[in-house]
Protein backbone atom coordinates (compact mmCIF):
# COMPACT_ATOMS: atom_id res chain seq x y z
CA UNK A 1 0.00 0.00 0.00
CA UNK A 2 1.66 3.52 -1.14
CA UNK A 3 1.52 5.79 1.49
CA UNK A 4 0.86 9.19 0.19
CA UNK A 5 3.53 11.93 0.78
CA UNK A 6 3.42 15.53 0.32
CA UNK A 7 4.34 16.87 -2.22
CA UNK A 8 7.73 18.22 -2.26
CA UNK A 9 7.51 22.21 -2.10
CA UNK A 10 4.17 22.07 -1.65
CA UNK A 11 4.10 23.96 1.66
CA UNK A 12 7.47 24.07 3.83
CA UNK A 13 8.45 20.77 5.35
CA UNK A 14 7.86 22.03 9.62
CA UNK A 15 4.69 23.84 8.69
CA UNK A 16 2.37 20.90 8.18
CA UNK A 17 0.67 19.34 11.10
CA UNK A 18 1.62 15.41 11.46
CA UNK A 19 0.15 13.28 10.37
CA UNK A 20 -2.19 11.61 12.86
CA UNK A 21 -1.80 8.22 11.53
CA UNK A 22 2.53 7.96 12.01
CA UNK A 23 4.15 7.16 14.61
CA UNK A 24 2.28 5.98 18.26
CA UNK A 25 -0.82 7.14 16.07
CA UNK A 26 -0.51 3.96 14.51
CA UNK A 27 -1.04 2.34 17.32
CA UNK A 28 -4.05 4.50 18.19
CA UNK A 29 -5.67 3.89 15.01
CA UNK A 30 -5.32 -0.21 15.41
CA UNK A 31 -7.03 0.15 18.81
CA UNK A 32 -9.99 2.64 17.45
CA UNK A 33 -10.52 -0.44 14.37
CA UNK A 34 -10.62 -3.13 17.43
CA UNK A 35 -13.15 -1.02 18.57
CA UNK A 36 -15.41 -0.57 15.59
CA UNK A 37 -14.99 -3.72 14.67
CA UNK A 38 -16.39 -5.23 18.23
CA UNK A 39 -18.76 -2.14 18.25
CA UNK A 40 -19.80 -3.51 14.29
CA UNK A 41 -19.97 -7.26 14.89
CA UNK A 42 -22.25 -6.80 17.97
CA UNK A 43 -24.90 -4.21 16.07
CA UNK A 44 -24.92 -5.82 12.78
CA UNK A 45 -26.57 -9.13 13.89
CA UNK A 46 -28.40 -7.96 16.90
CA UNK A 47 -30.33 -5.36 14.59
CA UNK A 48 -30.65 -8.35 11.36
CA UNK A 49 -32.32 -10.79 14.14
CA UNK A 50 -33.13 -9.60 17.90
CA UNK A 51 -33.98 -5.95 17.67
CA UNK A 52 -37.33 -5.94 18.86
CA UNK A 53 -35.91 -7.64 22.22
CA UNK A 54 -34.10 -4.21 23.21
CA UNK A 55 -34.22 -1.96 21.03
CA UNK A 56 -32.43 0.92 22.64
CA UNK A 57 -29.63 -0.40 23.63
CA UNK A 58 -28.89 -2.21 19.93
CA UNK A 59 -29.65 1.11 17.98
CA UNK A 60 -26.87 2.34 20.75
CA UNK A 61 -24.67 -0.10 19.90
CA UNK A 62 -25.09 0.99 16.44
CA UNK A 63 -24.46 4.48 16.83
CA UNK A 64 -21.43 3.60 18.82
CA UNK A 65 -20.56 1.53 15.77
CA UNK A 66 -21.16 4.46 13.22
CA UNK A 67 -18.68 7.03 15.75
CA UNK A 68 -15.96 4.06 15.86
CA UNK A 69 -15.76 3.54 12.01
CA UNK A 70 -15.36 7.35 11.32
CA UNK A 71 -13.03 7.97 14.10
CA UNK A 72 -10.93 5.13 12.92
CA UNK A 73 -11.44 6.38 9.42
CA UNK A 74 -10.43 9.99 10.37
CA UNK A 75 -7.67 9.50 12.26
CA UNK A 76 -6.09 6.67 9.92
CA UNK A 77 -6.82 10.10 7.01
CA UNK A 78 -4.24 12.92 6.36
CA UNK A 79 -5.33 16.15 6.09
CA UNK A 80 -7.51 19.36 8.03
CA UNK A 81 -10.88 18.20 6.75
CA UNK A 82 -9.54 14.19 8.43
CA UNK A 83 -8.52 16.35 11.44
CA UNK A 84 -12.29 17.88 12.25
CA UNK A 85 -14.02 15.10 11.34
CA UNK A 86 -11.88 13.19 13.88
CA UNK A 87 -11.80 15.38 16.48
CA UNK A 88 -16.07 15.61 16.19
CA UNK A 89 -16.21 11.64 16.26
CA UNK A 90 -13.68 11.52 19.16
CA UNK A 91 -15.92 14.19 21.13
CA UNK A 92 -19.34 12.35 20.16
CA UNK A 93 -17.95 9.36 21.52
CA UNK A 94 -16.63 10.68 25.25
CA UNK A 95 -19.75 12.34 25.10
CA UNK A 96 -21.50 8.92 24.45
CA UNK A 97 -19.59 6.95 26.54
CA UNK A 98 -19.99 9.77 29.59
CA UNK A 99 -23.77 9.78 29.24
CA UNK A 100 -25.01 6.35 28.04
CA UNK A 101 -22.43 5.21 30.74
CA UNK A 102 -24.24 7.13 33.36
CA UNK A 103 -27.88 5.90 32.55
CA UNK A 104 -26.99 2.64 32.19
CA UNK A 105 -25.74 2.99 36.46
CA UNK A 106 -28.89 5.20 36.77
CA UNK A 107 -31.75 3.44 34.73
CA UNK A 108 -30.75 -0.50 34.00
CA UNK A 109 -33.71 -1.36 33.89
CA UNK A 110 -33.80 0.76 30.60
CA UNK A 111 -30.39 -1.20 29.17
CA UNK A 112 -31.49 -4.54 29.34
CA UNK A 113 -28.81 -5.72 26.84
CA UNK A 114 -25.38 -4.10 27.13
CA UNK A 115 -23.45 -1.82 24.79
CA UNK A 116 -20.41 -0.73 24.22
CA UNK A 117 -20.29 2.33 26.29
CA UNK A 118 -22.50 0.39 29.10
CA UNK A 119 -20.86 1.35 33.02
CA UNK A 120 -18.34 3.65 31.10
CA UNK A 121 -17.09 0.57 28.39
CA UNK A 122 -16.57 -1.54 32.05
CA UNK A 123 -17.26 -4.95 29.65
CA UNK A 124 -14.07 -3.48 27.86
CA UNK A 125 -11.67 -2.70 30.43
CA UNK A 126 -13.07 0.63 30.47
CA UNK A 127 -11.06 1.22 26.99
CA UNK A 128 -14.16 3.34 25.85
CA UNK A 129 -13.78 5.99 28.29
CA UNK A 130 -9.82 6.55 28.07
CA UNK A 131 -9.71 5.95 24.16
CA UNK A 132 -11.50 9.26 23.39
CA UNK A 133 -8.93 11.08 25.98
CA UNK A 134 -6.34 9.99 24.35
CA UNK A 135 -7.64 10.32 20.98
CA UNK A 136 -8.51 14.02 21.48
CA UNK A 137 -5.25 14.39 23.30
CA UNK A 138 -3.21 13.06 20.38
CA UNK A 139 -5.25 14.94 17.77
CA UNK A 140 -4.21 17.87 19.69
CA UNK A 141 -0.34 16.97 19.85
CA UNK A 142 -0.16 16.68 16.36
CA UNK A 143 -2.17 19.86 15.53
CA UNK A 144 0.85 21.39 16.49
CA UNK A 145 3.69 22.04 13.46
CA UNK A 146 6.81 20.39 14.57
CA UNK A 147 8.36 23.79 14.33
CA UNK A 148 6.28 24.76 17.22
CA UNK A 149 6.59 21.44 19.09
CA UNK A 150 10.16 22.30 19.23
CA UNK A 151 9.42 26.35 20.31
CA UNK A 152 7.53 24.39 22.86
CA UNK A 153 5.82 25.69 25.76
CA UNK A 154 4.45 29.82 25.17
CA UNK A 155 2.09 28.68 22.28
CA UNK A 156 0.27 25.69 24.54
CA UNK A 157 -3.14 25.82 24.75
CA UNK A 158 -3.33 29.00 22.16
CA UNK A 159 -3.90 26.96 19.66
CA UNK A 160 -7.49 24.23 19.03
CA UNK A 161 -6.37 20.57 18.18
CA UNK B 1 -15.94 -24.60 20.38
CA UNK B 2 -13.41 -26.59 19.51
CA UNK B 3 -11.20 -26.62 22.39
CA UNK B 4 -7.81 -27.60 20.64
CA UNK B 5 -8.37 -25.14 18.21
CA UNK B 6 -9.26 -22.46 20.75
CA UNK B 7 -6.08 -23.27 22.69
CA UNK B 8 -3.93 -23.50 19.29
CA UNK B 9 -5.81 -19.69 18.48
CA UNK B 10 -5.25 -18.12 22.24
CA UNK B 11 -2.11 -19.35 22.28
CA UNK B 12 -0.45 -18.17 18.55
CA UNK B 13 -2.44 -15.17 19.17
CA UNK B 14 -0.58 -13.90 22.81
CA UNK B 15 2.64 -15.59 21.29
CA UNK B 16 2.32 -12.88 18.19
CA UNK B 17 1.35 -10.18 20.63
CA UNK B 18 4.31 -10.86 23.42
CA UNK B 19 6.42 -10.72 20.33
CA UNK B 20 5.29 -7.64 18.70
CA UNK B 21 5.91 -5.86 22.38
CA UNK B 22 9.15 -7.65 22.54
CA UNK B 23 10.32 -5.95 18.80
CA UNK B 24 8.52 -2.81 19.74
CA UNK B 25 10.96 -2.15 23.19
CA UNK B 26 13.73 -3.37 21.14
CA UNK B 27 12.97 -0.28 19.09
CA UNK B 28 12.92 -2.53 16.15
CA UNK B 29 10.59 -3.23 13.30
CA UNK B 30 8.63 -6.39 13.48
CA UNK B 31 10.53 -9.24 11.68
CA UNK B 32 10.33 -12.54 10.37
CA UNK B 33 9.47 -14.10 13.44
CA UNK B 34 6.27 -11.38 14.73
CA UNK B 35 4.89 -11.78 11.19
CA UNK B 36 4.45 -15.61 11.24
CA UNK B 37 3.46 -15.59 13.92
CA UNK B 38 0.38 -12.91 13.07
CA UNK B 39 0.00 -14.78 10.07
CA UNK B 40 -0.52 -18.48 11.86
CA UNK B 41 -2.69 -16.93 14.29
CA UNK B 42 -5.25 -15.52 11.50
CA UNK B 43 -5.07 -18.51 9.47
CA UNK B 44 -6.12 -20.61 12.89
CA UNK B 45 -8.89 -18.56 13.51
CA UNK B 46 -10.30 -18.76 9.97
CA UNK B 47 -10.61 -22.34 10.68
CA UNK B 48 -11.96 -21.79 14.25
CA UNK B 49 -14.41 -19.69 12.89
CA UNK B 50 -15.36 -22.42 9.87
CA UNK B 51 -15.35 -25.36 12.25
CA UNK B 52 -17.83 -23.20 14.62
CA UNK B 53 -20.12 -22.13 11.31
CA UNK B 54 -20.15 -26.14 10.91
CA UNK B 55 -21.46 -27.07 14.40
CA UNK B 56 -24.00 -23.57 13.84
CA UNK B 57 -25.31 -25.79 10.79
CA UNK B 58 -25.72 -28.73 12.02
CA UNK B 59 -27.82 -27.28 14.95
CA UNK B 60 -25.77 -26.25 17.64
CA UNK B 61 -27.00 -22.69 18.44
CA UNK B 62 -25.85 -20.84 21.05
CA UNK B 63 -28.55 -18.55 22.96
CA UNK B 64 -27.28 -15.14 21.57
CA UNK B 65 -26.42 -16.24 18.07
CA UNK B 66 -26.41 -13.30 16.43
CA UNK B 67 -23.43 -11.59 18.53
CA UNK B 68 -21.68 -15.24 18.20
CA UNK B 69 -21.54 -14.87 14.62
CA UNK B 70 -20.61 -11.40 14.48
CA UNK B 71 -17.51 -12.38 16.89
CA UNK B 72 -17.00 -15.63 14.43
CA UNK B 73 -17.36 -13.26 11.55
CA UNK B 74 -15.08 -10.06 12.83
CA UNK B 75 -12.28 -12.10 14.41
CA UNK B 76 -11.18 -13.14 11.09
CA UNK B 77 -10.46 -9.76 9.78
CA UNK B 78 -8.26 -8.68 12.96
CA UNK B 79 -4.92 -10.11 12.32
CA UNK B 80 -5.01 -9.77 8.38
CA UNK B 81 -5.61 -6.39 9.31
CA UNK B 82 -3.36 -5.85 11.81
CA UNK B 83 -0.55 -7.42 9.74
CA UNK B 84 -0.95 -5.15 6.49
CA UNK B 85 -1.31 -1.96 9.24
CA UNK B 86 1.82 -2.90 10.59
CA UNK B 87 3.90 -3.42 6.67
CA UNK B 88 2.52 0.05 5.37
CA UNK B 89 5.00 2.05 8.29
CA UNK B 90 7.41 -0.15 9.42
CA UNK B 91 8.60 1.30 13.10
CA UNK B 92 8.35 -0.02 15.91
CA UNK B 93 4.96 0.86 16.72
CA UNK B 94 4.24 -1.82 14.09
CA UNK B 95 5.01 -4.34 16.25
CA UNK B 96 2.37 -2.77 18.73
CA UNK B 97 -0.24 -2.69 15.97
CA UNK B 98 0.43 -6.97 16.15
CA UNK B 99 0.58 -6.78 19.71
CA UNK B 100 -3.28 -5.27 19.42
CA UNK B 101 -4.38 -7.65 16.90
CA UNK B 102 -3.23 -10.61 18.50
CA UNK B 103 -4.38 -9.51 22.37
CA UNK B 104 -7.78 -8.82 20.58
CA UNK B 105 -7.69 -12.28 18.55
CA UNK B 106 -7.10 -14.07 21.74
CA UNK B 107 -9.99 -11.82 24.20
CA UNK B 108 -12.86 -12.38 21.13
CA UNK B 109 -12.02 -16.41 21.00
CA UNK B 110 -12.50 -15.90 25.15
CA UNK B 111 -15.93 -14.27 24.31
CA UNK B 112 -16.54 -16.56 21.79
CA UNK B 113 -16.63 -19.39 24.30
CA UNK B 114 -18.74 -17.61 26.55
CA UNK B 115 -21.29 -17.30 24.45
CA UNK B 116 -20.91 -20.43 23.10
CA UNK B 117 -21.34 -21.82 26.57
CA UNK B 118 -24.45 -20.02 27.00
CA UNK B 119 -22.81 -16.86 28.92
CA UNK B 120 -24.57 -13.73 27.77
CA UNK B 121 -21.85 -11.28 26.54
Amino acid sequence: MPEPRPVAGSAPEGQQPRPTASGPGRVLVAVYAVFALAATSRAAFQLATDFSRAPLAYLLSTFSAVVYIVATVALASRGSRARRVALTACSVELAGVLVIGTASLLAPQDFPKATVWSGYGSGYGFVPLVLPVIGLWWLRRTARTPREAAANGAARGSRRG
Amino acid sequence: MHTGLVAAVVTVALLAAVSGVVVALRNRAPGDVTLVLAALGALLSVVQSVAAFVDLAQGRRPPETATYIGYLIGIVVVLPLAIVWALAERTRWSGLVVAVGGLTVAIMTARLVMLSRGASA
